[in-house]
Parts: structure tokens; C-alpha cells; sequence
């Protein structure tokens, strides 16, 4: 049963990112190949940003400003990131086209820029949600389950992967939408990226708060580690 | 509309990626629901092997004693390693076929039967599966058979050798991961360096293996993964080849993926037509001809006298024969068999096959090895936490695309194991000691961005 459930919370989180995988991404070798490059890179970012943060580990989990700040700069930093793989990928797409001239191919079309775009989108998102949902998982497959007192009317590992499915959206299709802007340089799209992925962490920082505020006596439960 | 080149580029690296990624998705299956079953029981009795022939490492021991007996443990392996290829080496250089030959057949079947058995034996254990001991005994002996017959003979679907080679690994693999975990790491950086070593330096004995079997234009005697497409999927358009991806943007004339290993036997070369960049590069023998690859589009590799699979012309058109390296020496080495044995009996079966296709060589080939131990990277991984394991997995995974695309850009044969080891290695203790607190800390909060 526990079995079941645990692949349950997996498949919610992961569910919508598996069937865009096989459905899209699969067929095409340079879309996985791009995906798991946005996926190390997704990674790469995690490390570095953990780096830097871990010397004020662990925060004081009743307060909110600390991960406020935490939130934005990782949001900050990620936006940079996005940029930064737009970079990349023009380059990339002029090596593409001239590979493609030499071999008389057709040139990228636009539906293949926004797939290239996707599978980015998607590395980023399945990098979030494996390491903040699945990797936290493992407990979810023995006999019990874990509740947050700060939620304790549903297990702690469905909200998370909930939660974590909502940002795998996020980032998914963010990176088609943002890379769209910036090709065809339209402002509105290029600033609806990161204040979505804003929002989204400001969600969870009001979502912090209000549970911690509102219910004083619910005390935020001890940092749990999987170890 | 035709199909754009989304769907031909990087076909070879993928093709090489999908098995890796599979033996090392079982491995850890593996290492966690065996591991899973019986914590205590399993760990009690620290098994001796090749691997840990001088130190038994044991939890109460100090730092400076764990990682002294690590290294010397790691240095022999790789000593004992080295004089069994320098052996097979000999042998080969000797024309020991017959012998190589048989050997290897025997020790697949012993890797099979017994560690294979003991593995399955474990798995009926912890899922209680029921059935008898004469069924299993059945069941097992065909599955030994049908992977020996279709490893070390030709006309079996490629398939079917492609899975008993990831299976072997596996099976090897989960072996490995037995070790206790000093040894394992120690173990990892020290095949990544003799790897290096052994491959790239003048006269490492893997090196001149490669070129032995090269100048006599015959496969390399080992166990090696051939990445080899068995249906062109894409529709009948060529592939295109990432070196010439690589060789157009970089532009450097070569664009062909020399085989690591010997296998260099690109065949293609003969039917490059327009070759005005490409320098028909010769790797190591002058005698064989690597195939410089025409980066125009229709290249089609002659299939000649291909026995086995049918491969469209158009499907391994641009297939490179690599070698990356072949290494099954250090596979096989576990407590029952000697090094030696297994080395020698993997080794043969190239020969063998390779009469019976000469395209036998190309596409990407993988050493076997080198399946081996980034499953052991990731199984060792996994004892620790899933987090670690995703991200050894994508190192790996990076490090192997790393090494592909060098191996477009060299031109030569090239180790697997380093780049990706040190990435692995790195990555988890990364992973392990900044990571994964910021994120479980993080995530308990139910804080993500």
C-alpha cells in the first residue's frame, strides 16, 4: 500500500513531465540530450546556490524574512540563469542552421525552436522537481507517512508534490514563453517570466507565513532529514 | 514537411546513453530493494575479493586507517589488473584465439550462472516470489546458456546481446557495490587514472590491444557494448553525425570518431566522396583505414557482408565505430573468479563475431568496464540517498557526453572512465555535503522556488 502511494506522490509530481517526455521529447535525440544538459545545469545552479547558503543552515524556521530572501536571490539567480541559456542556445542555433545547410536539411522551424525550448523547460522543472519532491520521497515508500505541523491535514509528502508539479509547470513552459520573447524581443513576454516564477515563490512565502503567523501555537516542526 | 534535424543529431550519443542509463537505473533498483531487505544481515559478513585483497575495511576504524587501506586495496586491484590485460595482451599478440576463446565463453557462463544466480537467488528471497528450485535451476541454466550463446556467436538479434551485455553489467555491477565504501571510492579514482593511463599513454597495455587488433584489422578482443542501431528509426533520412556537427562548427577537417579501442575500423572511410576538409586521420595503424567521414549528407557506410542485423544502409551511415574503451578486465574480477580468467574469457568473443560481420565494428562502442563502474558510482550513491544518485547520474551522463564529443574532436581511441568518474565523484560530495541540507531543509519547509 505504501508502495502504491509512494508512487502515487511520484507520479503526481512527475506524471505530467513523463507523459511530455514521451510524448515529445523522446523522439527527437537532440531534445533529450538538451534536456538532460538543461537538467546539469539546473544542478550546477542548485550546488552553487546551496554553497553559498549553506553557512546560515539552518534557518530559523519561524521566521519568514530569512527565506524570503533566500527565495528571491534563488529566483534571482535562476532568472540569470535563464538568460544565460538563451545565450547558449542562439549560439547553438546558428550551429544548428549551418549544420543544416551543409547536410540540405530545412532549417529549424519555429515549432523545433519552441521544442528545443520545451525540453529546456522541461530539464529545469524535472531537475526541481527530483531534488525538492522525489529525492525526499524515499520515506513515502516505507511503512508510514509524514506530516508537517504547519499542514497536518494532508501528508507532507503529497504537498509537496503538489507543490512541486505546479513548479515543474512553471518552469517548463516559462522557458518556452520567455525564449519566444526574447527572439522576437517583446518586452511583455520577456517580464511575465520571472514575475511568475516571483509570484510562485511569493505563494509560498505568504503560504509560509500565514501558517506560521496565524497559528502561533502550531509550532513549525523540527527540520526533518531524511538520513 | 521534411523532418528537420532535431531527429538525426545525436542518434549515436543517445544510442550509447539509453543502455547506460538503463544498467545504471537497475543497479540501483537493485542496490535498494536488496539493500533494503536485510541491513544488518547483509553487512555482517564483508565478502573478500580481488578488490579487497589487503584491507577489510571496518566501521570502527579510524580516518587515516580506512583510507590507507582503501588506497593499498586500490592500488593492487589496479596492479592485478594491469598484469591480466598485459597477459591477455600476449595471448592476443600470440594468437591464442582458440583458447581466449573458450576461456571467455567459460567465464561469461560462470559470471552468469553463479554471480547472476546468486543475485536472482536474493531477489526470490526478498520478494518471496515463490517457485521451486527446480524451475529456478531451469530458468536459470537457459538464461546462462541463451546469454553466452548470443554473446559469443553471431546470428543472434542484436538486441539480445545489447541486453545479456547491460545485464552482465548489472550483474558485475551489483557486485561491485558490495565492497565497503572507502574501498569503492578509492577504487573509482584509481580505474579512472589506470584508464587514463592505460589508454592514452605509449604503451598502456589497453592502448596497444587497440592497435594490435587494429593491424590485423579484427576486432578488439573484448567485451565491448556496440551501440549499433538495429532499425533506422528515422525515416530513411540519414543521419547525420554530431561529429560532423562538431566538425563544422569547430571546424576541424576530421571529423570521425576514431575507435577507442582498437576498433577503429571505420569502414566508412572508403566511401567519403567529397573529402577535400576531411584528413583521413590514421589513428594508430597506418594499415587500417579510419574512416574519415564525408560530412556530406547521404554518406552510407557498405555493409558488406554483414551477417547479422539488418541494418538499412542509410541507419549506420554515420555510425562511428568507437571504442571507448574496453575494460572488462576489471568487471570480472570478483571473489570466485580470478581476474585473469574473466578478462580472457570476455575477451575473446570479438574475434569470433567479427568473422561473421564486418560492420560488426561499427557504431559507438562502450567497454563494458566501463557500464561496470558507473553503475558502481551510482549504486554506491544510492546507498547514500536518491538526491546523490540524480546527480551522479547526470555527471555521468555529462561526462560520457563529454567524452563522445571528444572522441568526434580526437579522433582517437579514448577513455570513458575519467571524465565521467571525477565528475561523479565530485558531484556526489558535492551533493552530499552542500546540497542536499539546503534542499531537505529547504523542502521540509515546504519552501521551493
Amino acid at each position: 500500500m505504501t508502495v502504491a502511494a509512494g508512487i502515487g506522490y511520484a507520479l503526481v509530481a512527475l506524471g505530467p513531465s513523463l507523459s511530455l517526455f514521451i510524448a515529445v521529447i523522446s523522439k527527437k535525440p537532440f531534445l533529450i540530450l538538451t534536456l538532460l544538459s538543461s537538467t546539469l545545469v539546473w544542478l550546477i545552479s542548485l550546488i552553487i546556490l546551496s554553497g553559498i547558503w549553506r553557512a546560515f543552515l539552518p534557518l530559523n524556521s519561524t521566521t519568514w524574512w530569512p527565506f524570503a530572501i533566500l527565495i528571491f536571490t534563488s529566483i534571482a539567480s535562476q532568472e540569470g540563469l535563464r538568460l544565460l541559456f538563451w545565450k547558449v542556445y542562439k549560439r547553438l542555433e546558428d550551429m544548428l542552421d549551418a549544420f543544416a545547410d551543409r547536410v540540405s536539411k530545412p532549417r529549424l522551424y519555429l515549432t523545433d525552436k519552441m521544442q528545443i525550448a520545451l525540453a529546456g523547460g522541461l530539464g529545469h522543472g524535472v531537475a526541481h522537481a527530483v531534488f525538492f519532491c522525489l529525492s525526499l520521497l524515499t520515506p513515502a515508500f516505507g511503512p508510514a507517512t509524514y506530516f508537517v505541523d504547519r499542514c497536518s491535514q494532508i501528508p507532507f509528502f503529497l504537498v509537496s508534490a503538489i507543490i512541486a508539479l505546479a513548479f515543474v509547470t512553471v518552469h517548463t513552459f516559462s522557458m518556452v514563453i520567455a525564449f519566444n520573447g526574447y527572439a522576437e524581443g517583446n518586452k511583455v513576454d520577456q517580464l511575465f517570466v520571472p514575475s511568475v516564477h516571483l509570484a510562485a515563490g511569493m505563494m509560498v512565502i505568504f503560504y509560509f507565513c500565514s501558517h506560521v503567523y496565524a497559528r502561533p501555537s502550531c509550532s513549525v516542526s523540527e527540520p526533518y532529514y531524511v538520513q | 514537411m521534411e523532418s528537420s534535424i532535431l531527429e538525426s543529431i545525436g542518434q549515436e550519443i543517445i544510442g550509447v546513453m539509453s543502455p547506460v542509463s538503463l544498467c545504471m537505473l537497475l543497479v540501483v533498483l537493485l542496490v535498494y530493494s536488496l539493500s533494503d531487505s536485510n541491513p544488518f544481515s547483509s553487512s555482517s559478513a564483508p565478502i573478500r575479493t580481488a578488490a579487497n585483497l589487503v584491507y577489510l575495511e571496518n566501521p570502527s576504524d579510524t580516518t587515516a586507517q580506512k583510507l590507507e587501506g582503501a588506497l593499498l586495496n586500490a592500488l593492487v586491484f589496479v596492479i592485478l589488473i594491469a598484469i591480466v590485460t598485459f597477459v591477455l595482451v600476449l595471448l592476443y599478440y600470440y594468437n591464442f584465439t582458440n583458447f581466449l576463446k573458450n576461456y571467455m565463453r567459460f567465464s561469461a557462463f560462470f559470471v552468469l550462472g553463479t554471480m547472476g544466480g546468486s543475485i536472482f537467488l536474493s531477489i526470490i528471497q526478498h520478494f518471496s516470489i515463490p517457485i521451486d528450485s527446480i524451475t529456478c535451476f531451469l530458468l536459470l541454466f537457459n538464461y546462462t546458456i541463451v546469454g553466452v550463446l548470443s554473446m559469443f556467436s553471431g546470428g543472434m538479434p542484436i538486441v539480445l546481446r545489447q541486453g545479456y551485455m547491460v545485464s552482465l553489467g548489472i550483474i558485475v555491477a551489483t557486485w561491485f557495490t558490495k565492497l565497503p565504501e572507502w574501498t569503492t571510492w578509492v577504487l573509482l579514482v584509481a580505474l579512472a587514472l589506470y584508464d587514463l593511463v592505460a589508454v592514452l599513454a605509449p604503451g598502456g597495455p589497453l592502448k596497444l590491444l587497440v592497435e594490435l587488433a587494429s593491424s590485423r584489422d579484427e576486432e578488439l578482443p573484448a567485451l565491448v557494448y556496440e551501440a549499433r542501431p538495429t532499425v533506422s528509426r528515422n525515416e530513411g533520412n540519414p543521419r547525420s553525425t554530431l561529429g560532423l556537427l562538431v566538425a563544422g562548427v569547430s571546424d576541424s577537417g576530421s571529423v570521425e570518431l576514431q575507435a577507442v579501442s582498437n576498433n577503429n575500423v571505420r569502414r566508412d572511410g572508403a566511401e567519403n566522396r567529397r573529402s577535400p576538409e576531411y584528413t583521413a586521420i590514421q589513428v594508430r595503424n597506418l594499415e587500417n583505414v579510419e574512416g574519415e567521414r564525408n560530412r556530406d549528407e547521404g554518406e552510407r557506410s557498405p555493409l558488406v557482408g554483414h551477417s547479422r542485423e539488418r541494418y538499412s544502409s542509410d541507419s549506420n551511415s554515420s555510425e562511428y565505430s568507437t571504442v571507448i574503451h574496453n575494460r572488462e578486465s576489471e568487471t570480472s574480477v570478483d571473489e570466485e573468479m580470478s581476474p585473469l580468467v574473466d578478462l580472457l574469457g570476455m575477451d575473446n568473443e570479438r574475434e569470433h563475431e567479427r568473422r561473421d560481420s564486418v560492420v560488426a565494428s561499427r557504431g559507438i562502442k562502450l567497454g563494458l568496464g566501463d557500464f561496470v563502474f558507473y553503475s558502481v558510482l551510482v549504486g554506491r550513491a544510492a546507498m547514500y540517498d536518491l538526491m546523490t544518485v540524480y546527480a551522479c547520474y547526470l555527471a555521468i551522463i555529462s561526462g560520457l557526453g563529454c567524452t563522445l564529443i571528444l572522441l568526434s574532436v580526437c579522433h582517437r581511441a579514448l577513455p570513458a572512465l575519467p571524465i565521467s568518474i571525477t565528475l561523479g565523484v565530485i558531484f556526489y560530495f558535492l551533493t552530499r555535503l552542500l546540497m542536499e541540507p539546503f534542499v531537505v531543509g529547504m523542502a521540509t519547509n515546504l519552501m521551493m522556488f
